[in-house]
């Protein structure tokens, strides 16, 4: 198996075109960031990869392959199976994507009965990404947690069934750079330890550069660049990824 | 002010449960020789025109009440759920049809129904069957306004960031149905039902006021207000006020612990 995510997919709402012939390979453990500005289709590409566009109104076209199996063809109930289990995803917004009315120990709970029959301890997962154990934390309400908590909350319920490839979808947007800097550690100790692959969207090159292995850029829907982050850096080639590598904040103090 | 409301509240329902203990003579026994009596040894309230004991039916009529009026929402809210899950299915057809059902139930001037009701009802008809088909017929018209909240927030949940979560962490659709969107859905009801348990005391006041409520002899605030519409009567004997009083103070009580319709919405 040389990759774990191969896609090349068109997507719309309605008769507007949003993602067009929009194609990648990740290879096991490889971190690959994908850079575009709001609006250029990159949430729609992870809802698209996870079959989920349809809930949104949006029509894909194209194929999908994960780990030698092509997901478009496959029926809502296999869809089920392989979502949070073998493609882990982490949305945006902690505030919106977690459930306020639950509990930390049904969220945990819940996602691990989607895909086992058995009870599970989930410390070993919280202690993973930085969240404490307790039962006092568990008996929280997600409605309850602070931003970061929220968003480590995230990364542990997709990392859960130990996936082959994380969806994150802009999982720093929300945080304060502190917490910011902190989930970005945590995505590639998770990439080290665990070989996880990495699909990692974001509008900020800086912050993703770091810790991924390849950029790619894409603007109104076509992927336009793909590289390095030490090459997109550099030598960007087309005139958007010159446009966002010049607009990149640079700390000048007065003397 | 919610403690002694609930407090308040919590005796009336023991008095009204308590009717059968308490009431000193049967609901709907007539004193001949009594009739229209003052306040006595006996007789604490007097008696009304036909020589029934009136604290005796100001009791059973509580029991009336504060059985069938939660009984009235339950069927409310649980047929509202009903329909409001079978609107969030896919099928725009049910959706559709639903609507449209919702905004008949709505628009009919549901008094008509219980005019009908009354008349088909025989002058002899078993106390109970009336007081259960009234209440019954108060809960199933009374769907509509709970449907509507229901499927609003439905709709609005179908849209929530936490719904396409659990959809993408691989959870069924029944699983999302019962942990996730129940949640939501509950709080929701119970507030549903806290609101429409005063509007049917009142409903059902309204309807035996105008007789088409709770058919004699078994009484209900509603149709022991009907004595009101007489003044002498009043004049002669104060203590018909009294089911006015109570009406009036639970109403009170019920509103101060309803939460407000920002809430339930």
């Amino acid at each position: 198996m040389s990759s774990v995510l191969d896609f090349r997919i068109s997507a719309s709402y309605g008769t507007t075109e949003v993602l067009h012939q929009v194609a990648a390979t990740i290879a096991p453990g490889e971190i690959v960031s994908l850079v575009g500005l709001s609006g250029s289709g990159k949430s729609t590409l992870a809802l698209a990869l996870l079959r989920l566009l349809r809930y949104r109104g949006g029509v894909v076209t194209g194929n999908i392959r994960l780990e030698g199996t092509e997901l478009t063809t496959l029926s809502e109930s296999g869809m089920r199976a392989i979502r949070g289990r073998r493609i882990g995803y982490v949305p945006q917004s902690p505030g919106l994507s977690l459930n306020s009315r639950l509990r930390v120990e049904t969220l945990l709970d819940e996602t691990w009965r989607a895909h086992a029959s058995r009870s599970a301890n989930h410390r070993g997962l919280l202690e993973s990404v930085q969240l404490p154990a307790d039962t006092a934390f568990l008996r929280k309400r997600a409605g309850e947690l602070s931003t970061g908590q929220g968003q480590r909350l995230l990364i542990a319920l997709a990392l859960m069934h130990g996936p082959a490839l994380l969806l994150a979808d802009e999982p720093t947007s929300a945080l304060d750079a502190i917490a910011q800097a902190g989930v970005l550690q945590l995505f590639g100790r998770i990439n080290r330890e665990r070989g996880t692959a990495i699909l990692f969207i974001s509008h900020d090159l800086l912050s993703v550069a770091g810790i991924s292995h390849r950029v790619d850029i894409l603007h109104e829907g076509r992927l336009v660049e793909s590289g390095s982050p030490a090459a997109v850096f550099r030598t960007p080639q087309h005139p958007f990824t010159r446009q966002l590598v010049a607009a990149m904040p640079r700390l000048t103090l007065p003397d | 002010m919610t403690r002694p409301a609930t407090i308040l509240l919590a005796l009336v329902v023991v008095l009204g449960l308590a009717a059968p203990w308490l009431a000193p003579n049967p609901y709907d026994h007539q004193f001949r020789d009594m009739a229209s009596a003052s306040p006595q040894p006996g007789f604490p309230m007097g008696t009304d025109d036909l020589g029934r004991d009136r604290l005796s039916r100001l009791l059973y009529a509580t029991r009336v009440s504060v059985l069938l009026a939660p009984s009235a929402a339950t069927i409310s809210v649980l047929l509202a759920l009903l329909f409001s899950a079978l609107a969030a299915l896919p099928s725009r057809l049910v959706a559709w049809t639903l609507s449209l059902a919702n905004g008949i139930f709505l628009s009919l001037p549901w008094i008509f129904l219980f005019i009908i009701l009354r008349s088909k009802l025989s002058l002899n008809t078993d106390p109970l069957v009336s007081v259960t088909l009234t209440f019954a017929l108060m809960g199933v018209a009374g769907w509509a306004i709970p449907g509507r909240a229901f499927t609003a927030s439905i709709v609005e949940m179908k849209d929530a960031g936490w719904l396409l979560q659990a959809r993408a962490a691989g959870l069924r659709p029944w699983r999302i149905a019962t942990a996730h969107a129940w949640p939501h859905l509950w709080s929701l009801a119970l507030v549903q039902f806290r609101i429409l348990i005063p509007a049917y005391v009142l409903s059902e006041a309204s309807l035996g006021l105008l007789g088409l409520g709770v058919a004699d002899p078994m009484p209900s605030w509603g149709n022991l207000l009907r004595d009101l519409q007489h003044p002498d009567v009043v004049q002669a004997n104060p203590w018909t006020l009294a089911p006015l009083a109570l009406l009036v103070l639970v109403m009170i009580c019920l509103e101060s612990l309803t939460p407000s319709r920002k809430a339930a919405l």
